[in-house]
Formats: structure tokens, C-alpha cells, sequence
């Protein structure tokens, strides 16, 4: 329907992760960070990889976008090995990477300028993705006069003008306060219904990953693997009032149990071999210092 | 491939998030000051630099005698701050030459001697006489033609050697341990083995400047990389910047605050080389006049030579803040920044 959609090729954007493992350092003071992860991304997808924090999500985004390189197993992008960064993924991170120096229009420009393209198509391809992210009046404006969720939302647009096929997100809004999340979510939806590009998108936040997505993966604590993968049935496009349905809070409720098991193990693994019952009954009466 | 499909981006309307929306979506972000965290204040001082220009203070003028009132609040306004550091500027420089003045003038003499100190008022008329000859105008001229060649040899080697080795383990491995090394030596030092070294005085003299500059150049170029964001160095890499491109668009200007560290420190200490350099070996120079003065009892030059040397130094540190300003406008606006 819009002309956007035309410009996406279908059959592109497939993150196909097999067997992945990582390990940092070796000998005796290796760290297994990732273990035998196995997932993908479809063409037009919007995944969400959730877990605690530490379980090696960012690392395995590191990877997809090319700066780290896999102990084991391998990680390809439509049937190519990913073997360095490139400007066929687009990544935007959890800290703000907008390049200080250059005007909030120059932030936009720059991976087309990279590739030689012309400063009147650079300047018009800007122009128009900033007002896709309503900050068209900020274009001469320095980052550092923004405020994060206008900082992030460029930092979105800046990935997007190069076309890539898969759009990696490393907790993008994870520096923001909450009433700014909970909007940039929605804008995120939108711009994504727009481009309809796959999205690998990396959370701790359980509503956001449901609000966002359309499947969701969630790791265990470190060693990080693959707990479970849950599809989401929600209707799109995504609508804020979707996040008091009944479906969403089960999900929600899912999800909840799911992550927490994880969390407290990845806090405390002794607690973890004892199970959470164990944790409720011996708190109780003697306090909490037997445990700990 | 899909690039005529997305020029038109900006026609389409988008559920949600089409331009106006958009707007008033940054206005209603700006308007509950509880909304927490150190974002709002930002974004309103963002808004308000937006909106600053078509505010001017037109619904409160009167057309009859308000232009002038409002020209003279202006004034006030501007020039409050400004002339309290003017005036403290001025306190600091009087109360120097106050010092010097009541000490030539009565001839202090406890442990710190004024008795051949010349007074202000000789060393103005020395100024007055010598001050526009052509001898005087020419140890200036060469002085500074030697600062600047040395300091633009400092900075075609210091800047992008000092790239390469923040950016490069091997560089760095390779450079660092002669760099160690040659560091510590003052580059007054170096003014004999420089004598020997080159063909000419002049060469002599300019290398010893080089010396001077060259180090906190190197030295602060290095740190400048290595305090670079690593996330904007990534950030690059993603959207396409081979190493060419990532030195030229990502390093080079994020390091550019602290280059320009370096150059404000290195300017500074080749003034201190290049007046040795000029006192010991040298003719011409400023430097040289002020020695020679020295050698001819000419207290009243003495002080000119250093009065000079100061005047340069600063107007050379001025002339690098003003570029840097110039190039870094974006440093007006950085956190921490205190204007």
C-alpha cells in the first residue's frame, strides 16, 4: 500500500543462528557466555531475545551485527556468513551513538554518505525519515540539545537510511524513563510497520517485548541458551490499549515465570539448584541469613 | 536500489506518527515537569533554542520611546557578566603593573631588588623608539615565522602519528618505547646536539620548537582517541565506514577536543623552546633581542623583550582557542560545558 513497502524485497533480511556458543578468556578463567543458541529471524519479523541480565543477549547481538566473533557455531544473514559489521544491518544501541560533531540532519546522512552517495540524495533521504520520526524541525540541531527519546528516535532513522535488510536493537530504550518508553514503543511499531524489515530486538522489559514483537525468545542465566520461544498472537498494528487484554497479560503472566527463575538464578545459582519453594520455605521463620 | 521509493517517505501519512503528530507529541514530552530524569530540562532548552528566534520581544513594545528602552536593557543585560570579567581582567593586569610601578618607584630592595628595574614609563618609551623600527618589527616577524613552521611540522607529524598509534596496538608498540624515551628531554636540551645536527642555524632553531610542540601534540592526540566513545567508533563500522572513512569522519573529529588540548599546551611550550633556542644560538628573533639586551645593559628592552614574548604567546593561544571554536562548534552545547 505504501510506497515504502515496494522498496522491501521480501526474501531478505533472514538471521539464521545455528549452534552458537561463545567463550571469553580460556583455561581456568574462561567464561562461557553464550551455549549452544539456536534461533532466527524471518524475513519482515519482529523477534525479541529476552532474558536476565548477564545471560549474553547483547553478546549474541554482537555477533549478528559482526563485532564479535563465535567460539562455535556460525551466524548468517540470508544464507552469507557474518563475519564483520556492515551497513546491511542496521544496529542501534542501548548508549546514545549519535556522532556529537555532526548536525542531527549530517547523524542521518552518514552511512549514505559512506556509500558515495550524492549530498542532494543524502540531504532529501534525510529530510524525510527525520519527519517520519517527527524531528524534522530539529535537522540542524546538535545532539547534545536533544533529549534521550529524541536522541534514540534518530538513532533509529540514522539505521534505516542506509535500507538495510535486518534492523538489530540493543535495548534501545533501556536509558529512557518509562512514559518516554511506552511512546517510543508505539513509534517504533509504526515506523516498523512502515518498512516491514526483519528486527532483532534485545529486552529485559516483559511488556515491551510483547508489546513489540512477534515472537519472543527467552535465555536462561549465564550460560546463556534458549529456555523457550513464544509467539505472540496479538493483532497488528499494535495499539497502546492492546497492553490491558486479557491475551497480553497472560503472556505477561508467561513470560513473568518464565524470566524470573532465570533472574534469581542468574543472582544467586545455589538458589536456583534448591528451587523456589525451597527459597519461600526457609526464609520464613530463621531469616534470610541462612541462605545467604 | 530502493532509493526513488524512499524520497517519498515524507508524502505519506503515517498512522500515528505523521509530522504533526510527531510535534505535538515533542511538546507534550516537554510539558510535564515531573516526568522525571534529566531529560526534560534538556529538551526544553532544546525547544526553546527552536523557538528562540521568532520570540522576539514583540507584544511588549510600545513604538514610541521603548526601542531605546529596550536597547538600553539589552546593554545592561549583555554587558553585566561581561564587564564584571572585564573588570576583574583589568584588576589583574593593574595590580601587575601597580607592583611593578610602586617597586621601580621606590626603589624596593628586600631580598628581591628593583633597584636596576626599569620603570613602566622607560620601558613605554623604549616601545615608543624602538618599538616600530624595522630591526624590532623584523625579530618579531622572524620569531613568529619560526613558531610557526615548527608548529605546523608538530602538527602534520604529531596528529596523525598519534592516530595511528591510539588507534593501532602494533603502532603503538612500535612508536611508544622511543617515544618514552625522547619525551623527558627538555627541548632546551637539545640545543646543542640540535647545532650539530642541522645545517643552519634556522634549521636549529625550528627543530627545537618542533621538539617542543611536538610531544603534548602526539601525547594528547593519542589520549584523544583513546577516550573516544567506543560505541561511535561501532556505530560507524555499522552503517558502512571502512578505515579510511572511519579515521577521516569518526576518529579524526571525535579526538579533536583533546587535539586541540594538545595544541594549546604545545603552543605554549614552543614559545619556551623557541626563546631558549633564540637566547643561546640564535640571531633574530625576539628571544635574541631580549638577550642582546641583556649583554648590552639595556634594562629598558629587557622588559619590552618580555613584555613582547607575552603579548605573542597569548595572541598565538588566543588565535588556536578561536579555531577550535570555530571547528567544535558542537562543544558549546556537550554536558559539562560551561557555556
Amino acid at each position: 500500500m505504501t510506497v515504502i513497502d515496494a522498496d522491501t524485497d521480501v526474501h531478505k533480511g533472514f538471521i539464521d543462528v545455528r549452534n552458537m556458543g561463545v567463550t571469553f578468556g580460556s583455561g581456568d578463567s574462561a567464561v562461557v557466555a553464550v551455549k549452544d543458541v539456536s534461533l532466527n529471524v524471518r524475513p519482515g519479523e519482529f523477534v525479541s531475545l529476552i532474558g536476565p541480565s548477564g545471560c549474553g543477549k547483547s553478546t549474541l547481538l554482537s555477533i549478528v551485527a559482526g563485532f564479535v566473533k563465535p567460539t562455535s557455531g556460525e551466524a548468517m544473514l540470508d544464507g552469507q556468513l557474518i563475519t564483520r559489521p556492515g551497513s546491511d544491518r542496521g544496529v542501534v544501541f542501548q548508549q546514545y551513538s549519535l556522532f556529537p560533531w555532526l548536525s542531527v540532519r549530517k547523524n542521518v546522512e552518514f552511512g549514505l554518505k559512506m556509500a558515495g552517495e550524492s549530498q542532494s540524495k543524502r540531504n532529501i533521504t534525510a529530510r524525510s525519515l527525520l519527519d517520519l520520526a517527527g524531528l524534522l524541525s530539529f535537522e540542524n540541531h546538535y545532539p547534545d540539545q536533544l533529549s534521550g527519546g529524541m536522541k534514540q528516535r534518530i538513532g533509529i532513522v540514522r539505521a534505516l537510511a542506509t535500507s538495510p535488510q535486518v534492523l538489530l536493537m540493543d535495548e534501545p530504550f533501556g536509558a529512557l524513563d518509562t512514559q518516554t518508553r511506552v511512546v517510543m514503543q508505539e513509534i517504533l511499531t509504526n515506523i516498523w510497520q512502515q518498512f516491514r524489515i526483519s528486527v532483532l530486538f534485545i529486552t529485559h522489559d516483559i511488556e515491551e517485548s510483547i508489546f513489540l514483537s512477534d515472537r519472543i525468545y527467552v535465555m536462561t542465566a549465564r550460560p546463556g541458551r534458549i529456555k523457550a520461544e513464544i509467539r505472540v498472537p496479538l493483532p497488528r498494528p499494535r495499539k497502546a490499549e492492546m497492553t490491558d487484554s486479557p491475551e497480553f497479560m497472560n503472556l505477561v503472566q508467561e513470560l513473568k515465570g518464565l524470566i524470573r527463575e532465570e533472574s534469581l538464578a542468574a543472582m544467586a545459582p545455589e538458589l536456583k539448584d534448591r528451587g523456589l519453594s525451597g527459597f519461600g520455605m526457609k526464609v520464613g521463620p530463621k531469616g534470610v541469613g541462612e541462605i545467604f | 536500489m530502493g532509493s526513488m521509493a524512499r524520497v517519498n517517505v515524507a508524502a505519506i501519512p503515517i498512522p500515528g506518527v505523521d509530522a504533526d503528530a510527531g510535534r505535538v507529541f515533542e511538546t507534550k514530552m516537554t510539558s510535564p515537569p515531573e516526568s522525571a530524569s534529566n531529560e526534560a530540562p534538556d529538551e526544553l532548552a532544546a525547544i526553546g533554542l527552536a523557538a528562540s528566534e521568532p520570540v522576539v520581544p514583540e507584544p511588549e513594545i510600545i513604538p514610541t520611546v521603548s526601542l531605546r528602552d529596550v536597547a538600553q536593557a539589552m546593554l545592561k543585560h549583555i554587558t553585566r557578566e561581561r564587564m564584571i570579567t572585564a573588570g576583574l581582567a583589568c584588576i589583574s593586569i593593574g595590580a601587575l603593573f601597580l607592583i611593578w610601578y610602586l617597586g621601580t618607584k621606590y626603589r624596593f630592595e628586600f631580598y628581591i631588588r628593583f633597584k636596576n628595574v626599569p620603570t613602566p614609563a622607560e620601558v613605554f618609551q623604549q616601545a615608543a623608539q624602538v618599538g616600530l623600527s624595522n630591526k624590532f618589527l623584523y625579530n618579531i616577524a622572524i620569531s613568529v615565522r619560526r613558531i610557526l613552521t615548527g608548529f605546523a611540522i608538530a602538527i602534520a607529524i604529531g596528529v596523525p602519528l598519534g592516530l595511528m598509534i591510539g588507534r593501532y596496538g602494533r603502532v603503538r608498540d612500535l612508536f611508544m618505547p622511543v617515544v618514552e624515551i625522547l619525551r623527558p628531554i627538555p627541548a632546551i636540551a637539545w640545543v646543542p646536539m640540535s647545532i650539530m645536527l642541522w645545517p643552519n642555524n634556522e634549521a636549529a632553531i625550528v627543530y627545537i620548537t618542533f621538539i617542543g610542540a611536538f610531544f603534548p601534540i602526539l601525547l594528547n592526540t593519542i589520549h584523544g582517541v583513546h577516550s573516544l566513545d567506543g560505541v561511535l567508533v561501532r556505530a560507524g563500522r555499522c552503517l558502512g565506514a571502512n578505515e579510511p572513512q572511519l579515521f577521516w569522519s569518526v576518529i579524526l573529529p571525535g579526538s579533536l577536543p583533546h587535539i586541540f588540548t594538545g595544541l594549546a599546551v604545545g603552543m605554549g611550550v614552543a614559545w619556551v623552546s623557541l626563546i631558549a633556542a633564540e637566547m643561546i644560538s640564535g640571531q633574530y628573533g625576539v628571544g635574541y633581542f631580549t638577550w642582546e639586551a641583556y649583554s648590552l645593559v639595556d634594562y629598558p628592552a629587557i622588559m619590552l623583550g618580555m613584555i613582547t614574548i607575552g603579548v605573542l604567546g597569548l595572541a598565538c593561544s588566543g588565535i588556536i582557542r578561536m579555531v577550535g571554536i570555530l571547528l567544535m562548534p558542537w562543544l558549546a552545547y556537550a554536558s559539562g560545558s560551561k557555556r
